[in-house]
């Protein structure tokens, strides 16, 4: 009887230790260790051989709803580019708030480096609808998809883009995804154009860019908050000036997040095991019961 | 017959033609790169009109639902009151008009008015409808995730591998055995590399042969259903 009742737990009993389990180590961050894995070592050390005269193509992919997956990894990436002197040109694909991400995540990590121009070391092209045919055409010429920037200047105003006519001129395309439209990336303009692609996209859709991982189509992946926290880790191992930007109170980053996975993680596994335990004895006592 | 018949299939046909040949031929035939070039440049501006399709039929669909007073028609209102006023900020911040200066950031460097209305509403409204998942996860992982035959033994092993491996949590359960902290990361991520690549690889394939399927018999005319007719 006590097991059935516990079987049948109050869900917002539930809901309140995983709200617990969330709030808490965010309030209090606990700093778990983060180990790398190959796919996101991968785009680390592309990123890592390329330089000043590279140009790297970064897609805002992604809206609000998984900006805490998506935005650190972004951050984190764009972070790596401009320490590293590397050309960035942001655009965005996806139609509902990729722009305003790309606005936000541009905005704070180009303010970190006011020694860099909006121009000449970086530039936020703005939102194209239509992604695979904007993808596409990107590949004849990007001027012709995005005419001017986010802030009005045409392609010929910006010394970047003067040299940048499709993807012959870009080392990198990092795209930030939630939904297909990273898989597209991968099997539509690495297999025409053969650029090479990276994706960072929740731990949700992680499993399907496996795929494209394994044959070659992506040359790295960070999958979800974990995926970017290995990022922040790789990067503050190899640029220790970063650790202060990242160490600030009140900037969200992806390792302090994953303490609240972590947690919550860990909630969720007791709850299975809770969940089978009360299942197997119920059902062991009622065969009792049942050869009694 | 030729305006509602024979002309649409005459598009479909060269405008899903265009591409599958100018991937073979670019180089070699004069006229294929301009007819490939004009024809995605069409798509990016069909794709801008099937936005706007959407925005109508959003809005004829609630106003209908408000006119009958159907259930959860207070709702349709909030809906129809959000897509007017982040519509018309947009609209308004996209040329420009008074107040109204650009998308993101305006000349004195602050944010726009629509960006504010983003930052502050639109993107914590997401965010909160997002994140409800984590709960409803967790309270049906606790109903629903149970050990009762051989394939769900399987799920739960592969799941529990998979989100003790995403985490540090992982590393600590296993440190006490030599090179246990690098175990469980590498479980996990064979368990990606191997048999998850190896289902999805399947289920791609499987949805691209019959995507390339289904579009050759719309090139082909052979399925008109998108055209409001029976199949030939």
């Amino acid at each position: 009887m006590k097991l059935e009742r516990l079987a049948r737990i109050d869900r917002r009993i539930v809901y309140l230790l995983i709200g617990i389990g969330t709030v808490l180590p965010i309030l209090f961050p606990i700093g778990f260790p983060v180990s790398t894995t190959p796919p996101v070592e991968r785009l680390f050390e592309k990123i890592e051989s390329l330089g000043p005269d590279d140009v790297v193509l970064v897609s805002f992919d992604y809206g609000p709803t998984t900006a805490p997956e998506n935005s650190p990894m972004a951050e984190a990436v764009l972070r790596h580019c401009l320490s590293r002197r590397i050309k960035v040109i942001a655009i965005a694909l996806f139609p509902i708030g990729g722009v305003t991400m790309a606005g936000e995540v541009m905005s704070a990590v180009t303010a970190e480096y006011p020694e860099l121009r909006d121009g000449e070391d970086y530039v936020l092209l703005g939102y194209k609808d239509g992604a695979q045919a904007a993808m596409k055409q990107i590949g004849i010429d990007i001027a012709s998809v995005f005419p001017t920037s986010m802030d009005g200047r045409t392609a010929g105003e910006i010394p970047l883009m003067r040299s940048v006519r499709n993807y012959d001129d870009i080392a990198l395309v990092c795209s930030f995804a939630t939904n297909i439209i990273g898989e597209w990336w991968a099997n539509l303009i690495n297999a025409q154009f053969g650029t090479p692609i990276a994706v960072g996209t929740t731990a949700v859709s992680a499993p399907k860019y496996y795929a494209f991982l394994d044959s070659g189509q992506m040359l790295g992946l960070l999958g979800g908050l974990k995926g970017a926290s290995e990022y922040e880790q790789l990067l503050l191992d190899a640029y220790p000036d970063l650790r202060a930007r990242y160490a600030r109170t009140g900037v969200y980053t992806a390792m302090k997040g994953m303490d609240a996975q972590t947690v919550d993680h860990a909630i969720i596994m007791l709850f299975i095991l809770i969940g089978n335990g009360i299942h197997f004895l119920t059902r062991r006592q009622r065969q009792s019961e049942e050869s009694g | 017959m030729f305006w509602k018949l024979r002309l649409p299939l005459i598009i479909t046909f060269f405008v899903g033609i265009v591409p599958i040949v100018s991937f073979f031929l670019t180089e070699r035939v004069p006229g294929v790169s301009f007819a490939r070039d004009t024809v995605e440049r069409y798509m990016i501006i069909i794709a801008g009109f099937a936005l706007l399709l959407g925005v109508v039929n959003v809005i004829q669909g609630n106003v209908r639902k408000i006119e009958r007073r159907a259930p959860g028609w207070p709702f349709a209102i909030s809906l129809l009151a959000g897509l007017i006023i982040m519509g018309s900020f947009g609209l308004l911040s996209a040329f420009r008009v008074g107040p109204f200066q650009g998308i993101l950031t305006a000349p004195d460097g602050g944010d726009t008015p629509f960006f504010w209305m983003t930052r502050n509403l639109f993107n914590p409204l997401q965010a909160a409808m997002f994140s409800l998942l984590a709960f409803y996860i967790a309270s049906a992982a606790f109903r629903a995730f149970r050990v009762r035959n051989l394939e769900a033994t399987i799920l739960l092993l592969a799941a529990f591998l998979v989100m003790l491996g995403r985490t540090p949590l992982g590393e600590y359960v296993f440190s006490w055995l030599p090179g246990g902290e690098r175990w469980l990361p590498a479980a996990t991520d064979w368990i990606m590399a191997v048999p998850n690549a190896a289902a999805q690889r399947g289920i791609i394939i499987g949805a691209a042969l019959g995507a390339a399927s289904l579009s050759l018999r719309v090139i082909l005319g052979i399925e008109r259903s998108y055209l409001g007719m029976r199949e030939k």
